[in-house]
């Protein structure tokens, strides 16, 4: 265990947890809404860690979906984590033992992957590192989803103190930084018209994130291309 | 849902959104990777970006909202602006948040 590298990696989650809590309350305040204890509250943010799909599974659950449209619902959810993760491979082969490298990969969120990925540029992975970023973003997930659960009630209003976008400034941060080749540029912005244009046309498409997945394999096969 | 329901599904989302992120590190951590599969993976990241930060923007509530009335749009303005001039993470939430919270109470 490497100290200095795992006190970067919490540092560097510091931002991810700031816009974890506004989402992890909200979280917890909808699930006790929708019928979970505070304990399944919690679980669920524990065991799941997926944002978009644990918010889908407690809209269905409350219309009255059934268990295998809601787990079938979030395998399309968590589809680009399968992307995600063999994309970080390259960085972690060779530092990181491969039992490791697979088990701290149980936290990667699209933001735990962009961060690891923007450090990843100028700095070799470490054990250590992810582990401290992994660990202290589930920890802002699971410690807000049950402040949610447990106070919900009391307060209702967080846009008003901006908190909603948290999430979309840390995009962009993480966007400009990851944004190095021309060729970046272009895969970003076709992503974008992509994930834009099938999520208008399919609204389901929308809903389940669906659009993101599809918006990510054109973008990135369009990067090969013009990369040659 | 009762109570053996819900366990089921906080375990059934539980596998299927933790395998899709070992499952992958697991099978390339232990083989070559090809080439061009890596190529393209490393594609991956600005084109995710860039399609979450649109999402984010131009649909907060989960349609397509291009009129002056989205906030998120004339947050976007500050935001991306210290983004470039600082490449801060944090500097750049800080002043997203602000521009929210500001906005939020001078025009919504």
């Amino acid at each position: 265990m490497n100290k200095q590298e795992l006190h970067q990696g919490i540092r560097e989650a510091f931002p991810i947890a700031l816009g974890y809590l506004p989402l992890g309350f909200a979280f917890g305040v909808l699930a006790r809404d929708a019928g979970l204890s505070i304990i399944q509250c919690v679980s669920m943010s524990a065991l799941c860690l997926t944002g978009a799909g644990q918010f889908i599974a407690i809209g269905m659950s409350k219309s009255g979906g059934s268990l295998i449209a809601i787990i079938l619902t979030n395998i399309l959810v968590n589809l680009r984590y399968a992307l995600f993760a063999a994309s970080t491979v390259p960085h972690l082969k060779g530092r990181l033992s491969p039992t490791a490298a697979a088990a701290l990969s149980y936290g990667l969120t699209d933001e735990v992957y962009a961060v690891s990925m923007n450090r990843y540029r100028n700095h070799q992975a470490t054990a250590s590192y992810l582990a401290g970023l992994v660990f202290t973003a589930h920890l802002a997930w699971i410690g807000s989803t049950f402040a949610g659960a447990l106070l919900g009630q009391f307060i209702s209003n967080t846009d008003r103190l901006g908190m909603n976008f948290a999430l979309p400034a840390m995009y962009i941060s993480l966007l400009i930084m990851l944004v190095r080749r021309k060729t970046d540029i272009y895969a970003a912005l076709v992503a974008a018209l992509i994930a834009l244009l099938v999520g208008h046309f399919i609204p389901a498409a929308m809903a389940t994130n669906f659009n993101i997945v599809a918006a990510t394999l054109i973008g990135a096969t369009l990067g090969v291309f013009l990369n040659e | 849902m009762n109570d053996l329901s819900i366990w089921l599904m906080i375990f059934g989302v539980a596998v299927v959104s933790l395998a899709p992120r070992i499952l992958p590190v697991a099978f390339f951590s232990r083989r070559e990777m090809p080439p061009l599969l890596e190529k393209w993976l490393s594609f991956v990241a600005p084109a995710v970006l860039g399609a979450l930060t649109a999402v984010s923007i131009l649909t907060p509530a989960g349609k397509i909202d291009l009129s002056s009335d989205n906030l998120y749009i004339w947050a976007f303005i500050p935001t991306l602006a210290v983004g470039l001039k600082s490449k801060s993470i944090f500097l750049t939430l800080f002043v997203g948040i602000l521009s929210m919270a500001f906005l939020y109470h001078v025009i919504g």
